[in-house]
Formats: structure tokens, sequence, C-alpha cells
């Protein structure tokens, strides 16, 4: 057994050398290097470019539209991916029930009391995140997290039992991050319905208009860039990243009288 | 003092890799599986770290700004200024969705491990090889 574990730890440190030598002799490019990347070169160039708008997603910030627009397949694939981890978390517990009146009281007055004061301005931050998020740092995922917070602070202070009365239920929650996902997927296919409505061609997860498509989401909204679809997408993953949050969250802090009957079934360890 | 940049930034992408191999071993040899699932995150927050880094580059003159124009460009000018000035935002994408991927592997192995605790009564690993099962 000692001789196992430090076996591990030299071909740790050898991996760990290794890595650096590699590093070192500049395998990984130049580090902090003065040029930039020239795929970097031309996403930054061609974020917001009214000139060459069939190569522009019209939005200010450039990680949002690599992540939504340019790379917008494998971002959804990357949301399907947390939806089947949230699926899997409530069929690993499968059969639970939410009992009401286990006699949860949550936590202190003072604590109620300050994050009563706290619940409105968590929601507005993380919303402001979402809703910015083709203008400034940040996006749907990061206030849909954000605002997750506040409903796991609202479990932990509250109680469960609060979470239930006031409607936060793994149905509707999971019938919300749904919605989400249908959203973002109708978003996704909105122009080339609408192309194949005016019979115009027009692409699967087309923004802008692009070569061979005239088709175009708006790019402006009263005074400020719009993004077309990318503050839609936004929106809709910052709702499916909250309700399927809170939705894990719930399940993971059920208590034992409500998982015994999913435990007792037993078939998950044999 | 370009050099000094420059062996300084060695110096963190390094210890970079050092904290991947202590979470590493963490992984390997913890009995835990908490402490296991502890060192996965420090793992792969150290990837993340070392993949945005990796996106870092310096500017002459002064710090290079973040990917986000600040305003709507008024020329072909500034969107040139603009790419000279900023850092890269790729891997800064593509580090967000390892972050979202990352999330929703952790409440798996989260779920599955306090279904471990409450079958087993411990979370250690060998609790699973046969004689303390309940």
């Amino acid at each position: 057994m000692k001789a196992r574990e430090l076996l591990i730890a030299i071909s740790i440190a050898l991996m760990v050398l290794l890595l650096a030598y590699v590093i070192e002799l500049g395998g990984l490019g130049p580090l902090a290097p003065y040029a930039l990347r020239d795929i970097a070169r031309a996403y930054l160039e061609y974020v917001y470019n009214p000139w060459n708008v069939t190569a522009s997603s019209m939005a200010l910030e450039a990680v949002t539209a690599i992540v939504w627009d340019y790379r917008g397949l494998d971002t959804y694939f990357e949301t399907s991916v947390l939806f089947v981890a949230i699926v899997g978390v409530a069929t690993l517990y499968r059969g639970y029930r939410e009992l009401r009146g286990l006699g949860g009281v949550g936590l202190s007055e003072i604590v109620k009391t300050s994050t009563r004061v706290l619940i409105p301005l968590i929601l507005v931050a993380g919303a402001s995140i979402a809703i910015h998020g083709h203008l400034t740092p940040g996006g749907g995922f990061q206030g849909g997290s954000f605002m997750a917070v506040l409903m796991v602070l609202l479990v932990v202070v509250f109680s469960l039992d609060y979470a239930f009365e006031k409607g936060l239920t793994s149905s509707r929650l999971l019938a919300i991050r749904s919605a989400g996902l249908v959203g973002i997927l109708l978003t996704s296919v909105a122009l080339l319905i609408a192309g194949v409505v005016a019979g115009a061609g027009a692409y699967v997860f087309q923004n802008m208009a692009r070569e061979g498509s005239d088709l175009s989401m708006p790019s402006w909204f009263l005074d400020r860039p719009l993004g077309g679809t990318l503050f839609l997408f936004n929106v809709f993953e910052s709702l499916a990243v909250v309700s399927g949050l809170t939705l894990t969250f719930i399940v993971l802090a059920l208590r034992k009288e409500e998982v015994d009957q999913a435990l007792a079934t037993g078939e998950w360890c044999e | 003092m370009s050099d000094y940049f420059s062996l300084m930034f060695t110096v963190v992408l390094l210890s970079l890799v050092v904290n991947i191999g202590i979470a590493l071993y963490g992984i390997f040899i913890k009995p835990s599986l908490v402490k296991k699932f502890i060192a996965l995150t420090i793992f792969s927050d150290s990837i993340n770290s070392f993949a945005i880094a990796l996106g870092f580059r310096r500017v002459t003159g002064s710090y290079p700004g973040v990917a986000v124009l600040s305003d709507v460009p008024r020329g072909v000018e500034e969107l040139r200024h603009f790419s000279t000035a900023s850092v890269d935002p790729l891997p800064q994408a593509l580090v967000l969705t390892a972050i979202v991927i990352g999330l929703a592997v952790y409440m798996f192995l989260t779920g599955l491990i306090m279904l471990y605790y409450r079958h087993y009564g411990t979370t250690r690993v060998d609790a699973a090889r046969g004689g303390s099962r309940e």
C-alpha cells in the first residue's frame, strides 16, 4: 500500500516536471505575447462591425458573441449537458416526496430580516448581468447562477418548508427549466422559420444577415445595440440556469423523511 | 524589465501546473469521497486559470483591456485599436463552457456522494468493498 502511494507520488511529480519543461521550452507558444492570435483578432474586429455585417454579431461583448453566435451550437449542447445532469440528480433521488410541516423554522429573525433586504438587491444584480450580457461582461449563465445564490439563501435561511409554501416545488422548477430550453431552441430556429414562411434562405443559429440570406434579427433597441439573438439567448439561459440550479439544490437539501422511500427501493446499490 | 515580467508570468503558470499535480495526488490518494471531490474542483479550477492565463497578452506602454467594447465604435480604426489593446477572448469563452459542464458534473457527483453516505454511513471508498455494509 505504501509502495503504491509512493509510485503515484513519483509519477505525478514526473508529470509536473515534464509539463513544466514543455512549457518552458515554448510548447504552448510564446507566453504573454505582444501579438494576438489571428482568430482572436478576427473575433475582436468583427464583434461589432456595421461595415461588414455578414461576419459580425453586432454585440459589444466579444465573449458572449463567441459563446452564443460564433459557437452557438456548442453552447446549445453545453446547456443540454446541464439539463441532463439535473435530470440525472432527480433520477438518483427518484421516488422522493416533498413533505410539508416537518417543522423547519430556519435561522434567527436577524438573519431573516437581513436576507429580506438582500433579496431584491441580488435579483436586480443578477437580472442586470443576464440582460446586459451582450453589452457588459456577463451573460445568461453568470446572471442565472447569481440569482440561484438567492434561492439557496432562501432555502437555508427560511427552511425548505417555506420554499415549498412559496411555490418552489420541483415540478414547477422543472417546468421553468424546460421552458427556458424550449425558448433557446425556438430562438435558434426563429430566422429559419421566418425564412421558410417568407420563402427566403436562412440558417439555424443565424443572428445577423449572412451570405445567401438577407434576414436579420434586430440589432438595435431604442438607443442601444441589442445583439439580435444574443439578448434572447441570455434571457432564456438565465431562466433555465436559475430554475435548474434551484431544483438541484432543493433535491440535495431534502430531509431524511422525504428520501427514505427513494433509498428503500435499493435497486441502485445492487 | 520585460524579462522580469516574463519570468514572473512563467512562475505563475508553473505554479498552476504544480497545483494540478497536487490536486491529482489528492484525487488518487485520499480515501474520503468528499476530499476527492474537493481535489477534483481544485484540479479543474487550476486548469481553467491556466487556460485564462494563456489568453493573456502584453500591450506596449500600458495594460491590456477586457474583450468588451466600452462604446459603439464610430469607425474601422477604432476596431483596429480595440483589437491591438484587448486580451484574447477565445480562452475565456472556452473556459465559460468548461465551467458550466464542470458544474453539471459536480452537481451529479454531489448527489451520488450524498446517496453513498446515506447508504453506507461513511464517505470512505473502501466501505463499498464489502464488510461494513449495513
